[in-house]
């Protein structure tokens, strides 16, 4: 049986976002290099979260890892688009927030119709397209603006619209199909192992 | 791996900076990334370099730290910097091809990108160089404090943070220890082609996720053994106190940001 007090609730989304601050620094474990880019695996612990501990707490890893991401983009940009997107809170932070709600969310609903694996893929799937696809959105309306291009001292911003599209487009895919394919590979013995306790 | 964590670079020292209020540091971080964007002329820049310099030489750490800082990211640096030349427009043109353009504009304003991208990192770098990871842990507690209006679990947040940052280099150690684990099983880390890659990480978070859970039960046992009940009215250990050089320091801030309001084109 899960154990419900407080106590055990801290300690253990303590657990998941130590996992991320590792995830964040160390190669293989938390980003494949891929070429030019960094395919990250970070999402997916997100959406472990959220499919083990409920939409709420992914959310809260989830808005962790926005928050590690937005500083960062400042601080040690991990790519040459970091500098550019992830400097405005909302790209960094609100993509990462809903990537918990949505794959908790439709975990939950997907689990009473169909069996518990292919649930889980598409909840991971769902929670990673959410992501992409409000970057992407979120950097469509936000870059075009000039004034917004302008306070980022890149006043030809939206020339790069088009690449920054590209970029974060390639990104999205093979992030969607690596969670869906290793969230159930996790999470199946993983919720097997709390349900025994 | 440790020596690239932003985490834990900490170096004792008991210098002025060391001696800050770890809120005060953190505050005037983001305020200075907030300014640097005020700059936009030689004048500004300079004026913003000998600030951070000076906040160098008063934390008595070697140069030697911030450059290295700066180094593994150069490549990175350099290729935003180039992006910005080659995509910004004005001023003489020095050379052209298709949509890409070499000019005045555009030189200029990839040498104030690269040094504000420095300049944020030499700050970074002093924050997490001069303060704890506990004490950042128990700052971010205090500048989130307001949240509790909108109901928002401040207290527990501090704690999962502190808790999480105790946990980073157990977690990493047990991270290379599973990592080993599995090269001895045969596991090849970072070779063969993106989905092989994707399959090794499989083996790595299982058996981590399983140990962090167990991990997370027994801390539960201990803090329930002593009487943790959580949220409100907990006393604490560490106690941060605001001392006439934190005002001074904040001084200095809001004389940068006069300067630099005075100097901007």
């Amino acid at each position: 049986m899960l154990r419900k007090n407080k106590a055990y609730h801290l300690s253990i989304l303590a657990m998941f976002i130590a996992v991320i601050i590792i995830q964040n620094f160390v190669p293989l474990f938390g980003y494949i290099p891929f070429g030019l880019l960094d395919l990250t695996t970070i999402h997916v612990t997100v959406v472990i979260a959220a499919i083990i501990l409920g939409p709420k707490n992914g959310a809260l890893i989830g808005g962790v890892w926005g928050l590690i991401t937005f500083v960062r983009a400042f601080a040690a940009p991990t790519s040459p688009l970091a500098p550019l997107v992830f400097t405005n809170p909302v790209v960094s932070i609100l993509p990462r927030i809903l990537i918990g709600v949505v794959a908790g969310w439709t975990f939950i609903w997907l689990n009473k119709k169909i069996k518990q694996t292919p649930a889980m893929m598409l909840a991971a799937i769902a929670g990673t397209l959410v992501n992409t696809l409000l970057v992407l959105t979120l950097i469509y309306v936000f870059y075009r603006t000039p004034a917004v291009a302008q306070a980022y001292g890149t006043a030809d911003v939206s020339r790069l619209g088009g690449l920054l599209l590209a970029v974060v487009g390639a990104n999205g895919i093979p992030e969607a199909i690596l969670a869906a394919v290793v969230a159930p590979l996790i999470c199946t013995p993983l919720r097997r192992f709390q349900q025994r306790r | 791996m440790m020596n690239k964590l932003l985490f834990g670079r900490f170096i004792p020292g008991e210098s002025f900076v060391h001696h800050l209020d770890p809120r005060n540091k953190l505050l005037m971080s983001f305020y200075y990334i907030g300014i640097i964007f005020l700059a936009n002329n030689w004048s500004t820049y300079l004026c913003l370099f000998l600030f951070t310099l000076l906040a160098v030489y008063l934390s008595s750490i070697k140069m030697g730290f911030f450059i290295r800082g700066v180094r593994p990211l150069i490549w990175l640096i350099l290729f935003t910097v180039l992006l910005q030349v080659f995509f910004t427009r004005g001023g003489k043109v020095f050379w052209s091809w298709g949509p890409i353009v070499l000019s005045q504009y555009g030189l200029v304003n990839g040498v104030y990108i690269f040094m504000r991208f420095v300049l944020i990192i030499f700050m970074s770098t002093l924050l997490t160089l001069t303060t704890p990871p506990l004490s950042l842990a128990d700052a971010i507690e205090a500048i989130l404090k307001p949240l509790r209006v909108v109901r928002f679990p401040v207290y527990e947040v501090a704690l999962m943070l502190s808790i999480a940052l105790r946990f980073v280099p157990t977690l990493m150690d047990e991270t290379e220890k599973i990592m080993n684990a599995q090269r001895a099983r045969g596991v090849d880390f970072g070779e063969g082609n993106l989905f092989q890659q994707m399959r090794a990480v499989v083996p790595l978070l299982i058996p981590l996720f399983v140990s962090s859970f167990n991990r997370a039960e027994d801390l539960a046992i201990a803090m329930e053994a002593r009487g943790y009940q959580g949220g409100e009215g907990r006393s604490k250990y560490r106690i941060l106190t605001w001392h006439y050089r934190d005002t001074f320091v904040v001084l200095a801030f809001i004389a940068l940001t006069g300067i630099l309001i005075w100097l901007r084109a």
